[in-house]
């Protein structure tokens, strides 16, 4: 009974809370008050089996969700059915107390629901009806200052939607991709209904629709709906461009677009018809290329139809001699290069990381048995020929695999763009922004990656680069300064050059500011090249020019050392007024490094070689012991502290002294070392191995790596090692 | 009860032209006092630097939408009796009887004139 009374309160609050209402009228705050209540009461009803009371309560809750979308013309009738319905349930709750059960009527209330609404009662979650937007007034409205920045906008937002529309392909199942795409549309199609431009809005809205259609699971994301996306999106831009060259006052070019068929297509996916374009039938082919007359093929399927066991055309049509038996592959050939765009496959991206783990190990293997002593001392020619038919499978399997993984670095480049815009704004320069090579590739895993550095420089160029308006026109340079983004191949790394025609370096304030922080000593002369590079030195930080746009504190410092645990390298080239620009170079994929094997004693090594400068042996007079800098090395005029690996890894050597030995210069943050190790044997692609849990955290050691013997060689890690040699 | 058009109101939607297209129909019924906000978290950013007396936010943006911007607002005791309009479009008309629920003050459909926008406010401040 307990549970009872509660019921009988929620309903009698309903009802003194109802009293209290001026006029006839529900506000909309109130009307959220009960709509809440009765979800309440709707919820203890259906737990305590008053099915009754349930079904009153759903229908006033219709009627007020009705009520307050405008659903309900006459609303003083609604006021009343309203406040009979809560007298109704009084009256239920009443009689379920005290008899256990209630005979009274209910459906007169639901009728009057029904006529009111317009609606069967029954329906839980009816279709709440679309409200006629009302046109506003134009005259007002159609100001060009808000066009023109709809038009700005709009094409910004659409390219958006492009770029966003590729993760969207990659994940179909993510309704975040969808809702981010969704919300251009939807932002286009609200302006555009202020401004007038039914046309854009119409589009807007249909494809908005599917959307939100797929948002709900009631559409599926098909490349067919992908596809019109896209296209719609295309025709959005050409529509806002025509926009633009109307109120530019330039000949309109003419929409070369046909709108219907695009509406159509909408439409068709909307019912869910998976409107691939037909495939071409092979006998269509043949037909169009004059191959065989329309008589012919008929006569050829008929024969082919009859044939037991059936023929196919082709068959049939060579068999009678219609066709020769190459037109017909040419015919099959075409028919193969038609399906090509719509036989792409989604796959999943831990499938692809799998399937180039095993592929790597394929390498190994592959590596494996060409060292294999047996194998090697063979004579056998045809086993020779084999195994290098092998292993050139093996290379192109590895190549391709790795290229499935790789998407173009136009995603993070548009990111970049929305960046350098957001920021110009931000510190009141007029900044434009040119993009090259947008379509190079990059493996998907090193996308987030090189994101934060790249924003780092950007910002810095923004920031530090390009001066004020008043500063550039002062310099007789043209008001809006211009970052330029490139990207390029380069030896298998990923360049990205990121320009800016700002002030360039000022060699002297950085030389100043170093010697002031004893950065540097001022005994050497130091190359231009080498005082950009000081920018990097953490000692050089520009924490003090906090700005709101690089206010964030992040020093060029740590730009590099986020571009080297990519395995990457930074450079600058900069021209006093001209501007700078920073050259990073990122390995194409994080999961195969270049690596220079080195033995100490009796093990391997794995040194990266980007972070190799140079292999020398010494001669016996350069070397030496200089007070409080321990044993240094002289390096073309450079003294460079020397680090025996052996010692550090408690190995036996198989030399002792670094004019026996091998050195290998390893740059590192502070400064190049000399790093002695008994031999090189030589550059390999290494696959690496995560060291598992347990080995995580070694310090010098980045990773391991099966090696082509078979071996495991340990990756070292060239700062790790630094840090252990002067510990 | 006269509304005064010197009230601070904060716009709040992501699109910039949208934002200029309702400060156009504001500033034509005389309300001059406005500032703005991209989305939920920038708006309640500042709410909390200066007075507001009245908000009008879009329902679909990044970050914090409408519908969060609007449980954030309620949730907090100093903002929760704020006057607070949602635009919506038709097409999200359903999200309607969320907001209501979520103690909107009232909503408005897009497109939408100066006037009903202005009719709008009245009733709410009106009420309030």
């Amino acid at each position: 009974m307990e549970d009872h009374d509660a019921l009988m309160i929620l309903i009698n609050n309903l009802a003194s809370d109802f009293l209290f209402i001026d006029g006839k009228e529900i506000d909309v705050p109130t009307a959220g008050k009960f709509l809440n209540t009765l979800d309440g009461l709707i919820k203890e009803a259906d737990s305590q089996k008053m099915p009754q009371l349930k079904g009153v309560a759903n229908g006033l809750s219709f009627l007020l969700e009705k009520i307050v979308l405008n659903g309900v013309e006459d609303k003083e009738a609604g006021f009343d059915a309203l406040e009979k319905g809560i007298t109704l349930m009084q009256e239920i709750g009443e009689s379920i107390k005290n008899t256990g059960s209630y005979e009274g009527d209910i459906d007169t209330l639901a009728e009057s629901i029904a006529t009111l609404t317009g609606e069967q009662l029954l329906k839980d979650t009816a279709e709440v009806p679309r409200e006629e937007p009302q046109p506003p007034e134009m005259a007002e409205m159609a100001d060009a200052s808000l066009v023109r920045d709809f038009i700005v906008e709009g094409l910004e937002y659409i390219d958006e939607i492009e770029v966003n529309i590729l993760n969207l392909e990659q994940d179909t199942e993510n309704k975040e991709y969808i809702n981010i795409i969704f919300r251009p549309f939807h932002s286009i199609k609200g302006v555009a209904s202020f401004l007038n431009l039914d046309q854009i809005r119409e589009l807007a809205h249909s494809l908005e629709t599917l959307l939100d259609r797929a948002r709900n699971d009631e559409l599926q994301v098909t490349p067919g709906l992908i596809d019109v996306i896209l296209d719609g999106a295309d025709v959005l831009k050409a529509m806002i461009i025509q926009l633009r060259d109307d109120l530019e006052g330039n000949p309109a070019q003419p929409l070369e677009v046909d709108l219907p068929a695009l509406r159509k297509r909408i439409q068709g996916i909307e019912e869910g018809r998976t409107d691939i374009q037909g495939i071409k039938k092979v006998g269509e082919i043949l037909v169009e290329d004059g191959t065989v007359t329309e008589e012919a093929l008929e006569e050829g399927l008929k024969i082919a139809g009859e044939a037991v066991p059936p023929k196919r055309i082709g068959e049939a049509l060579i068999a009678e001699g219609k066709a020769t038996p190459k037109q017909v592959s040419q015919a099959l050939r075409k028919q193969a290069n038609q399906t090509a765009d719509t036989s792409a496959v989604r796959v999943d991206v831990r499938k692809l990381d799998d399937l180039i783990d095993m592929v790597g190990e394929l390498v190994i293997a592959q590596s494996i048995i060409r060292q294999n002593q047996i194998v090697q001392s063979n004579g056998d020619s045809q086993l020779a020929k084999s195994i290098v038919q092998l292993s050139s499978i093996t290379s192109e399997i590895q190549k391709t695999s790795t290229s499935l993984r790789m998407i173009p670095i136009k995603q993070t480049f548009q990111r970049m763009s929305r960046l350098v815009r957001d920021l110009s704004k931000a510190t009141g320069k007029s900044i434009g922004i040119v993009m090259e090579g947008e379509d190079t590739e990059i493996d998907r895993n090193m996308v987030d990656e090189i994101y934060n550095p790249l924003v780092h420089m950007i910002r810095n160029a923004v920031d530090h680069g390009i001066g004020t308006p008043e500063e550039r026109i002062k310099q007789g340079k043209p008001e809006r300064g211009t970052i330029q983004l490139s990207a390029y191949h380069r030896g298998g790394n990923i360049v990205i050059e990121i320009s800016d025609d700002g002030k360039g370096l000022d060699k002297d304030r950085i030389l100043k500011k170093a010697l002031e922080n004893g950065v540097v000593d001022g005994s050497h002369t130091l190359s231009d090249q080498d005082i950009y590079r000081l920018i990097f030195h953490p000692g050089l930080s520009t924490a003090k020019e906090i700005t709101d746009v690089s206010g964030r504190g992040v020093g060029m410092d740590v730009v590099k050392q986020s571009v080297e645990k990519l395995r990457g390298k930074i450079e600058i080239d900069s021209v006093p007024g001209e501007g700078s620009t920073f050259i990073t170079r990122f390995p194409l994929t994080m999961a195969i490094i270049n690596g220079m094997i080195v033995r100490v004693g009796n093990e391997k090594y794995i040194i990266p070689t980007v972070s190799i400068r140079q292999l020398l042996r010494p001669e016996q007079k350069l070397c030496n012991m200089v007070a409080g800098k321990g044993e240094t090395i002289n390096v073309m005029g450079n003294l460079m502290p020397l680090v025996r690996l052996y010692d550090l890894l408690h190995i036996q050597p198989e030399h002792e002294h670094p004019w026996e030995a091998v050195t290998v210069v390893i740059e590192g943050e502070n400064g190049a070392k000399c790093v002695l190790v008994d031999e090189i044997i030589g550059e390999e692609e290494v696959v690496i191995k995560s060291l598992g849990e347990g080995l995580k955290g070694i310090r010098g050691v980045s990773g391991g790596a099966i090696m082509g013997d078979g071996s495991v060689g340990l990756i070292m890690d060239p700062e790790g090692l630094f840090e252990l040699s002067e510990m | 009860m006269s509304v005064d058009k010197n009230m601070r109101i904060l716009v709040v939607d992501d699109f910039a032209t949208m934002r200029k297209v309702i400060k156009n129909l504001l500033k034509q019924s005389g309300y001059n006092n406005i500032v703005e906000a991209e989305d939920g978290a920038e708006a309640l950013k500042v709410l909390k630097s200066v007075k507001v007396e009245f908000v009008i936010s879009d329902w679909n943006m990044p970050n914090m939408n409408g519908l969060e911007f609007l449980e954030a607002v309620r949730a907090d005791p100093e903002l929760s009796g704020l006057s607070f309009l949602m635009v919506t479009a038709e097409a999200l008309q359903e999200n309607v009887v969320l907001a209501v629920k979520a103690g909107v003050s009232d909503y408005i459909v897009k497109p939408f004139t100066a006037e009903i926008l202005n009719e709008k406010i009245e009733k709410i401040l009106k009420k309030s």
